[in-house]
């Protein structure tokens, strides 16, 4: 896939820096805008997921890196991480040195609730995007046994790596039955900015 | 303090984190309780203005490298952001190569559906934040 750096470019940098509520809503905002260009389908994208997981610091960040390397190589990756974090950090940087704490600031404050409330739906939406092809297709209780793992854990209070890792583990140890609809893409959806 | 020494520190704590805050203990330790490069009150206010900053959470070692060092700090503080980020690409390369593999495919498949589980709670916490500081605003 050779996706035109420029449009990759303004995308991730939109979808990143405009969104209010941390990477996990990015990378739903991100899903919503590659699969609806066609540059990547429902399985990359759950690659995408589990790589930037499993990878050290910013989680978002790690998306960005590897979804512009399979859109266009090393230039899309420098591309996607330079679009995903300079613009947010030359407003962080803009904050620190003129704005001092933000808190007084009833406006701003009002703005990050409603922002917290968009960016909290748009976790659920990818969340049951992430899950859903495994829920409807073959080998649900397996399926099911790892949600209840991973859930029990990082219910009492496990780091979210142990999560995967022991998930990764059971996952390999699992039985599998025969490959279902995970690897068919989900259906387009339609693009909502917060 | 050498802007170098500022990277590395900041770089320790993305590195050993996999989240956006998950870098907060090690940037606490290192830059209030053992450098005293800020003091408490400055990282609170990175946090602060990292949070109500569109983009990733982790964006307020940026701030933490302005107090600590200036602009070059804040230069530093990106870099550490977006280091870590690289060590996906041999990850990514790997995973893709084997993933034909049936354990393979069934461990992404477990990371993939661990990851969205924790979504939900993340997801709870966030909506509950958000309702908090609204009704707050609101009395």
């Amino acid at each position: 896939m050779n996706a035109p750096l420029r449009q990759l470019t303004w995308v991730f940098t939109r979808d990143v820096t405009f969104t209010f509520g941390g990477g996990n809503a990015s990378m739903e905002l991100l899903r919503r805008s590659l699969q609806a260009r066609g540059w990547i389908d429902a399985p990359t994208h759950a690659l995408l997921m589990a790589v930037s997981r499993l990878t050290p610091g910013t989680s978002i960040l790690a998306f960005c890196a590897s979804g512009g390397w399979l859109l266009n190589g090393w230039r899309g990756t420098l591309a996607a991480v330079a679009g995903g974090s300079l613009p947010g950090s030359l407003i962080i940087f803009g904050l620190a040195a003129t704005l001092g704490t933000l808190d007084r600031y009833t406006v701003v404050r009002g703005l990050l609730s409603f922002g917290m409330l968009a960016a909290a739906w748009l976790v659920l939406v990818s969340a049951w995007a992430l899950l859903k092809p495994y829920l409807t297709g073959a080998g649900r209780r397996r399926v099911l046994i790892i949600i209840a793992i991973a859930a029990s854990l990082y219910l009492i209070g496990w780091t979210p790596v142990r999560v995967l890792v022991v998930s990764a583990i059971a996952g390999v140890l699992l039985p599998t039955a025969k490959r279902g609809r995970v690897d068919q893409p989900t259906a387009p959806t339609a693009t909502m900015s917060v | 303090m050498s802007v170098v020494v500022v990277y590395l520190l900041l770089l320790k704590a993305t590195v050993t984190s996999f989240a956006g805050m998950g870098s907060l203990p090690q940037v606490r330790q290192d830059f209030v309780d053992t450098h005293h490069l800020v003091t408490a009150d400055e990282l609170s206010e990175a946090v602060l203005i990292g949070r109500a900053t569109p983009g990733p959470m982790g964006a307020y070692v940026v701030a933490v490298g302005y107090q600590a060092a200036g602009v070059r700090g804040a230069i530093a503080g990106w870099l550490a952001l977006i280091t870590p980020a690289f060590l996906a690409l041999p990850l990514l390369v790997t995973v893709q190569r084997w993933l034909h593999l049936p354990r393979v495919r069934s461990l992404v498949d477990a990371v993939v559906i661990a990851g969205a589980t924790m979504l939900v709670p993340a997801a709870a916490l966030l909506a509950f934040d958000g309702a908090t500081q609204l009704l707050r605003l609101l009395r």
